[in-house]
């Protein structure tokens, strides 16, 4: 089979899918450091000091530096550690990561890939590298290490419910126009989802679903508040605690991997991608490297307010990460996915779906206050422990 | 969540503000002029000799003796023919920088005012890479205060 | 929750170390924890790594030259700590000092406080989560007010400014416009961390209900300071034996009534707050005048006695006790220190929780490692 790549015609399928290939994984690798450099630039503006300065211009050489320093590092391995669970475990976090590269919609046709169902495929694929972190930490032989690693197993499974609800009670409600002049709705392929919002983003008729998405998107991500696996004061490395080196990286590289992957998604799913407002199919078009600017731009606000959250938030406790996903976030997740199916169901006007999605936002701040003020539920034994311990 | 809205709000108003910090080495803080660095001694410019005569008062009040001094015979005294009044001086001097705990006692203590604590960066930027080399002796206590760079602050 | 495990699983408990290097910056402190899941079941601190025999030291210096020593057992709050040591040398030699030198150090005291409270919410900030920003806030507040003790002491940390019977010298010209501005500059800093952390549902979430203790649990362990004041007894040092010119100025203590992290750091963010208002009044009764006593020995020598000395340091009761038989250097000096007495609850407000509370509980009993190892 041949197809046309670059106004080339009659390349062979498997060449242009190597072609698309390399030059994603080029562009990401540029991409992900410029993302490490930029993340330390901006938290240090929200500390009011400089951030690096000293290495290249304005410190833009700080990623490479810090590259060359991790290659350059002794690769130890723990002599009890289990060889094949150690070995392993970066690649089953790095490469579930890279494959999710495939479906992503940069502009029209400038994706690796267009599947049928490339959100379930997103999901199925970023829900992999858990079975990596556990490994991580179980092979560690690393009292620390495993604690971290069944922290963040936990989380993982814990968020990507409200995630996976989210990403469907946005797939549910997709216009895809059908060839006859009659529109079917429901589509799980990212360009038709892009595509249905020429006119008004996502985020207008789904407000509530774009913050659930939001934390539940910092949660997979194991970014702040719920980088317990990475960053609390005791397990100060987490599953990662015995790893050094090139594969320490890899596990880093996957971490802004993901975040780029999930920004990328964000600005596609929710903000319209490269449809809103440049529109689509039609001769008034912005051309491709306007739409490929925008995607950027609607990325990067994502990415800042990640930044922006690291910076002023403080860190949840395991028990009450999991309270807040199970309690609170899957219910509202689960009403909005009825309230979309009622109204795709009897037609009602998508305004309707606007309102509830404000009610919903003010819902969950009332929960998470009544939650917060109610009373701290200590351990069973705590009480016992206390008596014991005067 | 209005509480965490709140702190954003915070950390976004930090964002607007200019950065503190200061790039050393490039830039230095004026110091001010009590600034206690590490002791140095003073040279008499009318007579060419030091102000110590080496009498071991400050070497006495030192809390973590970190002073050594030995006096010697002034060869400049006027029973000489020379202009000086001192009819002792210092011969060798040592302090130990890495034990100094810069209390400021021995310019309390010295008669002569011949000790001061330095107030410029030379003092604070005495890293050395041999622990040894922070025994100063006579020649390098009395170098900054030669080349005239010394403007020491003297309590009332 | 946790859930109990059922009967037929045999669980072991796990022993973890955290250790003298900790990433939370609160200096070499070691305690071994033994947790079953993520409950803390047992608590055993190790202190000693910090020890220099600073009260040995202190029997071989005489009267000035201990000053030194003193403020580096305190080094946050290194003007509380020479406090204490001077006032026990004129209780016991009965040295008058005049009205001025008490003034401007209760003045420097109160800033010391200042910085020292801000050194606790950047480092328990750091506890909690929070990735850097409050520490990076309460260091450009500390800038400031360190930048002024230079400017009066020459010293950024180890001031030994105080002398038996007064100062060591007198202030700069321009010390009350310096002191507005600072003040000024630590009211926005309150005003940041205010709104940054109190009002926030996670920090809210983390440390209310947490690491509680009673009030009569509090007094049986001898506690003092804020950490005592957030249980709901109204001891401050300043107001049950005034000592300086505390009695002239107008306050109350600040308490709170839960006993918990939380309320804990409450009591120290208003304290700042409290501070700044204590040093406006100083300020406006400090009157030109002398700053040590008209005679005044070359070499103190002391008669024989004994005296101890307490003064409401930053971190509770700081208290100095003196023996002097004759001559110019005390026989014994022993430091009695704020955060030993108040370490000792760190078990029993530590038991029963989980591992994350435990390292939150350690930060706000706010310890410097300097004064508990001397």
């Amino acid at each position: 089979m041949s197809t046309e790549i670059f106004g080339i015609e009659n390349v062979n399928v498997w060449v242009d899918g190597l072609i698309r290939v390399l030059l994603i994984v080029g562009f990401m690798t540029v991409v992900v450091m410029g993302l490490i450099y930029g993340e330390r630039k901006i938290l240090a503006r929200f500390q009011q000091r400089l951030g690096p300065t000293r290495t290249g211009p304005m410190g833009l050489l700080q990623s490479v530096a810090d590259a060359l320093k991790l290659v350059g590092k002794e690769d130890l391995r723990p002599r009890n550690a289990d060889p094949w669970t150690f070995e392993l475990a970066p690649y089953l976090v790095f490469v579930p990561v890279f494959l999710g590269f495939v479906i992503v919609p940069f502009v029209l046709d400038w994706q690796i890939r267009i599947l049928e169902l490339g959100l379930l495929y997103f999901v199925a694929i970023t829900g992999v590298n858990i079975v990596g972190w556990i490994m991580a930490g179980w092979g560690s032989d690393n009292r620390y290490a495993m604690i971290g690693g069944m922290r963040a197993a936990a989380q993982g499974i814990s968020y990507e419910l409200p995630l996976v609800l989210a990403l469907v009670s946005v797939a549910m409600v997709v216009e895809v126009p059908l060839a006859d002049g009659e529109v079917a709705r429901g589509s799980l392929n990212l360009n038709e989802i892009v595509a249905s919002q020429h006119e008004v983003p996502n985020i207008v008729w789904q407000p509530l679903v774009v913050v659930v998405f939001f934390i539940a998107g910092l949660a997979e991500l194991n970014r702040t508040p719920f980088d317990i696996p990475v960053g609390e004061s005791e397990v100060v490395g987490g599953p990662f605690v015995e790893y050094s080196g090139i594969r320490w990286s890899m596990f880093f590289l996957a971490e802004y991997a993901a975040l780029l992957i999930m920004s990328l998604l964000f600005a596609a799913v929710f903000l319209g991608g490269w449809a809103w407002p440049a529109g689509i199919f039609t001769d008034e078009d912005w051309p491709r490297w306007a739409q490929a600017l925008l995607v950027a731009g609607k990325a990067s606000i994502f990415v800042f307010m990640v930044f922006w959250v690291r910076a002023s938030v403080p860190r949840l406790r395991i028990d009450q990460l999991m309270g807040f996903s199970w309690k609170i976030l899957l219910p509202l997740m689960l009403a909005q996915v009825m309230v979309n199916g009622l109204v795709l169901v009897y037609d009602w006007p998508e305004i309707i779906l606007t309102v509830v999605g404000l009610i919903g936002i003010v819902a969950l701040f009332a929960m998470v206050d009544r939650a917060v003020r109610q009373p701290r539920q200590r351990p069973a034994s705590a009480a016992q422990l206390q008596s014991e311990a005067v | 969540m209005k509480g965490i809205l709140k702190s954003m709000m915070v950390t976004a108003s930090t964002f607007a503000r200019k950065p503190v910090t200061r790039e050393y080495p490039e830039s230095h803080r004026e110091l001010p002029e009590r600034d206690r660095a590490f002791p140095l001694l003073l040279w008499d410019e009318d007579i060419n000799e030091p102000f110590c005569t080496g009498c071991h008062a400050c070497e006495r009040a030192c809390p973590v003796e970190c002073m050594t001094v030995i006096m010697k015979d002034n060869p400049n005294h006027t029973a000489h023919d020379g202009p000086s009044k001192r009819r002792k001086i210092i011969d060798s001097f040592y302090i130990d920088y890495g034990r100094c705990m810069r209390c400021n006692i021995c310019v309390e203590v010295c008669n002569f005012e011949a000790i001061a604590m330095n107030n410029t960066w030379q003092g604070h930027e005495t890293s050395v890479y041999d622990r040894s080399d922070l025994v100063m002796d006579l020649p390098q206590l009395l170098a900054e205060s030669k080349a005239g760079e010394i403007q020491e602050w003297v309590a009332e | 929750m946790v859930v109990e495990a059922p009967s037929e699983f045999e669980t072991q408990d796990l022993l973890i170390n955290v250790g003298p290097q900790h990433p939370s910056t609160h200096g070499v402190f070691r305690m071994v924890l033994e947790i079953d899941g993520e409950v803390v079941k047992d608590l055993v601190p190790y202190i000693g790594y910090l020890h220099r025999g600073a009260e040995k030291l202190c029997e071989n210096n005489d009267f000035r030259q201990g000053i030194g020593y003193m403020d580096r057992t305190e080094y946050l709050a290194a003007h509380n700590a020479e406090l204490s040591y001077v006032m026990a040398v004129e209780a016991l030699g009965e040295i008058e000092v005049p009205e001025r030198a008490q003034w401007i150090r209760m003045i420097l005291c109160e800033l010391n406080r200042i910085s020292s409270h801000f050194m606790f919410l950047g480092a328990f900030g750091i506890d909690v989560g929070v990735f850097g920003t409050p520490f990076i806030y309460a260091w450009r507040e500390r800038e400031t007010i360190i930048d002024l003790f230079e400017e009066i002491s020459g010293d950024r940390m180890m001031y030994a400014y105080f002398r038996a019977g007064g100062l060591a010298w007198e202030v700069p010209a321009n010390f009350e416009n310096r002191v507005r501005e600072v003040l000024a500059s630590a009211q926005q800093g309150v005003k940041d961390f205010d709104g940054l952390l109190t009002e926030n549902e996670i920090f809210i979430a983390r440390t209310k209900g947490v690491g509680f203790i009673s009030a009569e649990d509090a007094i049986e362990m001898g506690m003092s300071g804020p950490t005592i004041r957030a249980s709901g007894v109204p001891l401050d040092i300043r107001k049950t034996e005034p000592y300086l010119f505390y009695d002239q100025l107008d306050f109350e203590p600040i308490t709170a009534n839960g006993g918990d992290v939380f309320d804990r750091y409450i009591v120290r963010l208003q304290e700042i707050s409290q501070s700044i208002d204590l040093i406006g009044q100083c300020l406006e009764r400090l009157q030109p005048g002398p700053i040590t006593p008209e005679r005044m020995p070359r070499m103190l020598r002391l008669p024989e006695g004994e005296a101890y000395i307490r003064t409401e340091a930053p971190r509770g009761e700081y208290g100095v006790y003196m023996v002097s038989k004759g001559g110019n250097k005390p026989h014994r000096l022993k430091v009695r220190s704020a955060c030993l007495s108040n370490l000792q609850a760190l078990k029993q407000m530590s038991v029963g929780q989980y591992v994350a509370d435990a390292i939150i509980i350690l930060g706000s009993i706010d310890i410097v490692l300097s004064e508990v190892d001397r």
